[in-house]
């Protein structure tokens, strides 16, 4: 694949796109400067993307079970579902100083991709990569549970990546059986709910007994729910809601008259949570497109792309998509 | 990382300044509000200069300065998305100028999205518009006139996940609600003729270009964005033809894996 340089997305710093991201952030800056009967023409026409304390809006989310408050224009708002005592216990949640408490995003999906080019670009074995790539997987973690972030979504192997080698495949495979034998104790002890989406049928069998075993020993724990999308097709995650929508009417269960999309969202395999729609979408590696993951619930997540290959994406790289979550807006089909 | 954290700094300190502003006004000390004016100043010509930087750019790109702009292989573009948010699409001029360009890049096919349906109430005047501006420049007997036509898809939230919903309900009738005990296996397959004998056949666009202020596609139909390019564009006042050049040159250059 060609180096390409960024354009549109998330910009690298001293880029021309990021001078013209940071001139728009400093917006606030400016217009906080300025005395209110005088606003330089020019820029009335650009936006606020933060404003003050007291007028900051309700922060949003896609979760359907978040409660609903009315807003300032008085139109229902959803509100962030994290209770508010949560973040009260600041001991549990220690935010570096960019980030802002009440505009945390509920959950975060994840693609991680690169692993592959990562290895590639240092003439290592694609094992390295992979390697490489579960160590940043375990920072996302650590990081996700010391920041509170409620849901984390992880993409660790697609429907299509069967298409692979075999030998990279049951490379894979061992990687992943390997994860669990070995950290199930750590998301233990650090209270980490696991769940899985996906077709784990296809999966060996072993560890399919692994999946089965780590999801039901953790199915009490609250810090952080871990859902690892494995085999899994946002496709497929469709078709199988439908199909279980007419094994019901077939039972008697439903009314064919009552199918309808809330029918078919709570039939998703993202239903074993409280929040199945992410807030925030990162995919590393530079690729701007979701590769058929989790389709149907990211109609209104914010989209962030970084150029970043997935075994570099650390502290800093997450750091950087949160505060750019923060300071968009973001719209449910609706004003705010 | 150093300017995130100078921005957001800034950004902290942002309504702190203003009272300090506030109260300099109010002190009356010439000096500091000269500072204060000169400050603004700096930051104004800031502005000004990165979009004017913008609008250059765009300038030589719809040129043809650039030679990789010029020899756009838009081939690699079958079929386009545009979703747009649903206050912005009340622009209907603005719009058409998009369709305009993107007819004048060589683009035959695009979908036109937004959440609320205001584009499928000027799909009409748009494709009329559209349609008049095109037979005024051509000839009368140009054949090539309806090849080079904008074939126009209007769509909104109700063709996303409420077609879904009664594509469902169409493979129940068809494969569930029988005599027949056995319980069959539904595929995608099977929802994609699902939705296409309900209407919606159009293929699954190679890229979308998102115009509004949130960077998320609003509830464009989730079974077509599979391997979906996806860029965000900014505000639709904002476009200009120079940034979709350079988001549809960057998607002929993409090597797509298709998880292989």
């Amino acid at each position: 694949m060609k180096n390409i340089p960024p354009i549109l997305e998330t910009p690298k710093p001293l880029h021309f796109p990021d001078l013209a991201a940071m001139a728009a952030f400093s917006l606030p800056l400016h217009s906080s400067f300025t005395p209110s009967p005088f606003k330089p023409q020019l820029f009335r026409h650009l936006q606020r993307l933060k404003l003050a304390p007291h007028a900051r809006p309700p922060v949003l989310s896609c979760g359907s079970n978040a409660a609903a408050v009315t807003g300032p224009t008085g139109n229902e708002v959803v509100v962030n579902g994290i209770p508010p005592d949560y973040y009260a216990d600041g001991g549990s949640v220690q935010l570096p100083p960019s980030l802002q408490r009440e505009l945390m995003p509920n959950h975060v999906a994840v693609i991680m991709d690169g692993n592959r080019r990562w290895a590639g670009s240092r003439n290592f074995p694609i094992v390295f990569g992979y390697e490489a790539g579960f160590r940043a997987f375990k920072r996302l973690i650590e990081l996700a549970c010391n920041w509170g972030i409620g849901t984390l979504t992880v993409f660790a192997f697609s429907s299509e990546n069967w298409c692979r080698p075999k030998a990279e495949t049951d490379l894979l495979m061992g990687l992943f059986e390997r994860i669990l034998r070995f950290e199930l104790e750590h998301f233990m002890r650090e209270n980490i709910r696991i769940s899985l989406i996906g077709d784990a049928t296809k999966l060996p069998k072993q560890l399919q007994s692994l999946l089965v075993d780590a999801v039901e020993a953790t199915q009490n724990n609250s810090r952080l729910h871990l859902i690892v999308a494995a085999n899994y097709s946002g496709r497929s995650d469709v078709v199988q809601a439908c199909r279980k929508i007419a094994f019901k009417v077939k039972d008697g269960l439903i009314d064919p008259n009552d199918i309808n999309e809330y029918l078919v969202e709570r039939e998703l395999e993202t239903s074993c949570t409280d929040f199945p729609h992410p807030d925030l979408l990162i995919r590393t590696s530079g690729e701007l497109r979701m590769s058929n993951f989790l389709l149907w619930q990211l109609a209104y997540t914010e989209l962030y792309f970084t150029n970043a290959l997935w075994p570099d994406f650390g502290e800093s790289e997450f750091l950087e998509a949160l505060c750019s979550f923060q300071q968009r807006q973001r719209r449910y089909g609706g004003n705010l | 990382m150093f300017l995130r954290w100078l921005e957001a700094t800034i950004l902290d300190f942002g309504d702190e300044m203003h009272k300090v502003y506030m109260w300099i006004w109010s002190s009356g000390d010439l000096g500091l509000r000269l500072l204060w004016h000169i400050l603004h100043l700096i930051l104004s010509t800031w502005y000004f200069i990165i979009g004017l930087m913008g609008s250059v750019e765009s300038f030589l790109i719809s040129s043809g300065l650039f030679k990789r702009y010029r020899d756009l292989d838009i081939s690699k573009v079958q079929y386009l998305a545009v979703a747009i948010d649903s206050d912005e699409a009340l622009q209907t001029l603005k719009v058409l100028e998009l369709l305009r360009w993107l007819e004048a890049i060589g683009l035959r096919k695009v979908c036109l999205y937004d959440t609320a349906g205001v584009l499928k109430k000027s799909k009409e005047a748009l494709t009329l518009l559209l349609k008049n501006e095109r037979m005024s420049s051509e000839t009368a007997s140009d054949p090539l006139v309806e090849e080079k036509c904008l074939s126009l898809e209007v769509i909104s939230f109700s063709d996303g996940k409420q077609a879904v919903a009664k594509a469902a309900d169409v493979l129940l009738k068809k494969h569930y609600l029988s005599s027949n005990t056995e319980k069959p296996k539904l595929t995608e397959s099977d929802m994609t003729d699902a939705l296409g004998a309900i209407g919606y056949r159009e293929p699954d666009p190679d890229l979308m270009l998102i115009y509004g202020p949130a960077r998320c596609h609003m509830g464009f139909p989730a079974w077509r964005i599979r391997y979906t390019e996806i860029l965000h564009m900014g505000p639709l006042k904002s476009m200009k033809i120079g940034a979709l050049i350079k988001a549809i040159h960057r998607y002929t250059m993409v090597h797509q894996n298709y998880g292989t």
